[in-house]
């Protein structure tokens, strides 16, 4: 038997197998012992909660118990979607593709306006004094609020949404961008000057690769911001798409289709964290010896007025 | 540029001239200061005279066709409906309805985030709730709203519940980022010199990690009220939410942005002048905190 290393699963085949070796009971100690263990512990003790939960609810309100989704009618309504068998209107991958669509359009259009908007903030002070409080007003703005204003104003289509989305995630495109504006490295700057390297070098070589891991973060809130903003403007203001869908579940008081649904949103949320930003980001800041990106958050403004005083602008 | 004119002048000119160096700089940080507040001001005067007088067409040009001005209300507007509806007297009982919900639900979210963080000192918590935290952090809020709204219905722990698992996370992640910057060196020798577990963590690292919790707090707080306001929407019969959808359903727009804006304005005081307030206050001692 390995010491160094920790089976993954303790399967059935794994564990006869380490029967024939020496001390089974250490060996056991030690698979309970690692993380991995806890973390494949963690579902099973969800799905324990999930069905004492159920019965404790049985015993004692029985009534409830019709409202109340079990782990069995969850999975066969996520197995029905996932086949496109479904009652509501659009299947499961038209539905996504549909919301995916407004998400994109939302999602380009932030970043375009968001970095233009923040490099100009980044470089011209007056601009920063500007557009500072109203960026800051933007971000703090619940995504609800967007949605029932743009569902109100344009109604069921598709311009409702995406404004929701791009209102919900330019203010962190431009704050990020304008933080790595003010980041970029003074002294590459005036040594390029002083060499007379060309402008577009310059940008290419200085400007850009100091502005690409806030560029990156800016990206990847501005995505994950404008998911959650866009579900609840398709709630109130869409026909179709993810939010929609949930809703109709909701309305048509499917207990298990609204839990089925929400599984959805967290698998698509995780799927696009790992399936595209982590290699892209794996990708891009292959050259560096670690990522240090500064991701600015939801309260970033501390000490920002200090930074504004002490930081030169350039 | 003004900072290197002060820095060639100390070298070499006499002190009456630095003075005057020093004068011009301060006289260059006044202009400064002036041109700020010049550019602030104005940004304050352009959007709310594009709000009342442009924004309108705007709206209609996307749109593309006119919009019912009913529907666009400017700020004197909602100004007036403010006044309105501050006489009827309704306001108070909505703030306290919805303060009352946050308070109680990221309460308990904050201990519930605070608690799981320190487990996870161990890599085997670590381990055990990491896809609980990831979860928490990347799935919509909407989504708790709604299951707990159909389970629950209107009782008051539906909204508690979707608040807690929105944003029990947040601090989770600001405890575990404390911990792990936890100055190690103390806490070895704390334990080679067999301080017990419960001194351990009263002494060291709590009051490490306070700086951290604070922050998650702020971060908290900045989602909570928006997850409470949400869930009122779908589940309550009173608070800021609740009043936000029945004027949107009516489609009074004025009294909606009254609505909204008013509880906006409210929980930006709170975050950044009261929150801020006691921070400065209770972490004077430190020389700079360094909390993501």
């Amino acid at each position: 038997m390995t010491t160094t290393e920790t089976p993954r699963r303790n399967d059935v085949s794994a564990s006869t197998a380490m029967s024939s070796a020496p001390n089974p009971l250490a060996v056991a100690v030690r698979i309970v012992k690692s993380p991995h263990f806890a973390r494949l512990l963690f579902p099973v003790f969800l799905f324990a909660v999930w069905h004492i939960t159920l019965a404790a609810v049985e015993q004692v309100w029985p009534f409830a118990v019709d409202v109340l989704p079990t782990p069995g009618e969850v999975g066969a309504f996520m197995w029905d979607e996932f086949i496109t068998d479904t009652l509501a209107r659009k299947n499961l991958y038209e539905t996504f593709y549909i919301s995916l669509r407004r998400l994109m359009s939302g999602f380009a259009i932030a970043m375009v306006l968001g970095t233009a908007l923040g490099l100009a903030m980044g470089l011209s002070r007056a601009t920063n004094a500007f557009c500072h409080d109203w960026t800051m007003a933007i971000l703090a703005m619940p995504a609800l609020a967007w949605a029932l204003f743009n569902s109100i104003i344009f109604g069921f289509d598709d311009r409702g949404p995406i404004l929701t989305v791009i209102l919900a995630g330019i203010p962190f495109v431009i704050v990020n961008v304008r933080e790595g504006v003010r980041n970029t490295p003074r002294e590459l700057f005036d040594m390029a000057r002083s060499f007379k390297v060309p402008q577009s070098r310059i940008i290419r070589h200085v400007l850009v690769p100091s502005l690409l891991p806030f560029m990156f973060a800016a990206a990847r809130y501005c995505f994950s911001i404008g998911w959650k903003g866009l579900v609840i403007a398709e709630v109130f203001g869409g026909q179709d798409g993810a939010g929609w869908t949930i809703k109709f579940w909701y309305d048509a008081h499917r207990a298990h289709g609204v839990v089925g649904y929400a599984a959805f949103f967290v698998i698509f949320a995780i799927l696009f964290e790992r399936l595209v930003f982590e290699p892209i980001s794996r990708r891009a800041f292959r050259w560096r010896p670690q990522l240090q990106t500064e991701v600015v958050e939801e309260a970033f403004t501390e000490n920002q007025d200090l930074q504004d005083q002490e930081r030169p602008v350039r | 540029m003004t900072a290197t004119q002060t820095d060639i002048s100390t070298g070499e000119v006499a002190a009456e001239q630095r003075v005057t160096e020093e004068e011009l700089a301060r006289r260059a940080r006044q202009k400064e200061l002036t041109s700020r507040w010049f550019w602030r001001i104005l940004s304050y005067v352009v959007v709310l005279a594009v709000w009342e007088f442009a924004l309108l067409d705007i709206f209609s040009w996307l749109r593309g066709n006119p919009l019912d001005p009913k529907l666009l209300p400017g700020p004197s507007e909602v100004l007036a409906t403010f006044g309105e509806i501050w006489g009827e007297g309704t306001m108070p009982a909505a703030f306290q309805a919805t303060l009352t919900r946050i308070a109680v639900g990221f309460g308990l979210s904050f201990l519930i985030g605070a608690m799981v963080g320190i487990l996870m000192q161990s890599k085997w918590f670590e381990g055990f709730f990491k896809d609980a935290v990831l979860i928490s952090l990347s799935a919509p809020g909407l989504i708790w709203v709604l299951i707990t709204a159909i389970i629950f219905g209107n009782r008051p722990i539906g909204p508690t519940i979707a608040i807690i698992l929105t944003t029990f996370a947040l601090v989770t992640v600001n405890v575990s980022e404390g911990i792990r910057a936890l100055p190690k060196d103390l806490l070895d020798m704390a334990k080679s010199f067999k301080v017990s577990l419960y001194k351990r963590n009263r002494q060291i690292v709590i009051p490490h990690l306070a700086p951290y919790l604070f922050t998650g707090l702020r971060f908290g707080f900045s989602i909570a009220w928006k997850v409470t306001v949400l869930t009122e929407v779908f589940s309550s019969s009173e608070g800021i939410g609740f009043e936000m959808r029945i004027s949107a359903v009516l489609f009074d727009m004025s009294e909606f942005l009254t609505w909204i804006l008013a509880f906006f304005f409210f929980a930006l005081f709170l975050e950044k002048v009261v929150l801020e307030a006691i921070e400065r206050r209770y972490f004077r001692w430190r020389q700079a905190v360094v909390a993501s």
